[in-house]
């Protein structure tokens, strides 16, 4: 795989691949703002973007390459390494046959919580200005906000549930420390906990037009004895755009995971 | 262009693997993915709606005594299935059908559909299953 010749030859067949069908266009005369290599494929791997001021531009719509990390965030790592505090670990064993997943928030179209709105199977977009960055989740129709012109949250704001949060830039890596949730979500279906203590950081780096890596740091000093730390990526997505995604209309999972007939 | 042919699979999974299959809710509480199933019969019904798109089909009983049993399809969302480049109308009530799916835990006559062929045209169109082998979905099959 070292060969020059394979990796353009990946390269383009990862672009193609990447491509959506003709069929899922739903807008028309849509302006091309992607890289492109001479068959007129998106170049994922062509360097990533940046802002007027020099700063990584990491607008776009991105998909997590996530489901293994939406079942289980700590699936790379070895077991006994995420730090339970007992009542968590008994909780989390409690969940984790899945006989608690109609209580599961996700489940009932609830917000999926930070940071497992990240891998929720639903694209989102990056909208980056200097001094604020807003992410787009297709995911239920979401938002998040990370300020970047300084603020800090008060210590009394309202608990909610995708907290609240600020950003900075280390080098080419945007931080993002969030705080400030309801405690209510889980980290992943097979059922996590959290608590209003939570505070994550999420480490965003865009190492080319079309990957992005992610380092999580999972600090919840109410469920975990100590900060831990877990690493996801995504894709840029080319060729489409977002979706409105209600989960609310027509939710049968709820009533079929308490027993009931799915009909 | 030996090159090309080995890759050519590896490209179809992930064409497959970087389309979202949209899934609210853990796939292992509700479906076995140890348990495939193929039925084939009639489309009764299509509730092409958020969280889930589902579809009704009449499928003849395994004792062919002539009556239908009613099952129901769990799909993916209708932006998983557009991006697969489904219409709202590709599947129309009456359509003869045949689906793979993975039976639901709960013995009941529901299965997560993972693909469906059109009897009328052979077309295979996948059904954004949230479901793989175990795991919450198929796109980690990389």
């Amino acid at each position: 795989m070292r060969n020059p010749k394979v990796l353009a030859t990946l390269a383009a067949l990862l672009s193609l691949g990447a491509a959506l069908p003709a069929a899922a266009q739903w807008w028309l005369g849509v302006p091309d703002t992607l890289p492109r290599d001479a068959k007129g494929e998106p170049n994922l791997m062509a360097p990533a973007p940046r802002t007027r001021d020099g700063k990584p531009d990491l607008s776009g719509i991105w998909n997590p390459n996530a489901s293994k990390y939406l079942r289980d965030i700590s699936v790379d790592l070895k077991p006994g390494e995420v730090p339970f505090q007992p009542w968590a670990k008994k909780v989390a064993d409690e969940r984790a046959d899945g006989s608690h997943s109609r209580e599961d928030p996700d489940a009932n179209c609830l917000p999926q919580g930070v940071p497992r709105i990240g891998a929720a199977p639903a694209p989102y977009k990056f909208v980056q200005t200097p001094d604020l960055i807003v992410v787009v989740h297709e995911a239920f129709s979401l938002w998040r906000q990370i300020f970047l012109d300084g603020r800090k949250l008060a210590a009394d704001a309202n608990p909610t549930w995708l907290g609240y949060s600020t950003g900075h830039w280390d080098g080419d890596t945007l931080v993002v420390e969030s705080r400030g949730f309801n405690g209510k979500t889980w980290l992943d279906q097979v059922g996590k906990p959290t608590t209003e203590r939570l505070h994550v950081t999420e480490r965003y780096t865009r190492k080319d037009y079309g990957h992005m890596d992610i380092e999580i740091t999972i600090d919840d000093p109410g469920a975990y004895t100590k900060p831990w730390t877990v690493k996801e990526n995504l894709s840029l997505l080319p060729d489409t755009e977002l979706l409105e995604f209600i989960c609310n209309e027509n939710n049968r999972d709820v009533h079929h995971l308490q027993g009931g007939d799915l009909r | 262009m030996k090159t090309k042919t080995a890759l050519l699979p590896l490209t179809l999974g992930m064409l497959v693997a970087v389309l979202p299959a949209q899934a609210h809710h853990s796939f292992a509480a509700q479906y076995d993915a140890a348990k495939p199933i193929t039925l084939t019969g009639k489309v009764t019904k299509i509730e092409w709606t958020n969280p889930h798109i589902y579809i009704f089909m009449d499928v003849p009983d395994e004792k062919k005594t002539g009556a239908a049993v009613n099952w129901a399809l769990e799909m993916g969302s209708p932006n998983a299935l557009i991006r697969l480049g489904w219409k709202r109308d590709s599947l129309k009530p009456d359509d003869m059908v045949t689906v793979e799916g993975l039976l639901a835990k709960d013995g009941s006559h529901v299965a997560n559909a993972k693909s469906i062929v059109l009897t009328a045209t052979g077309k295979k169109m996948l059904a954004g299953s949230s479901g793989g082998t175990g795991g919450a979905s198929s796109s980690e099959e990389r």
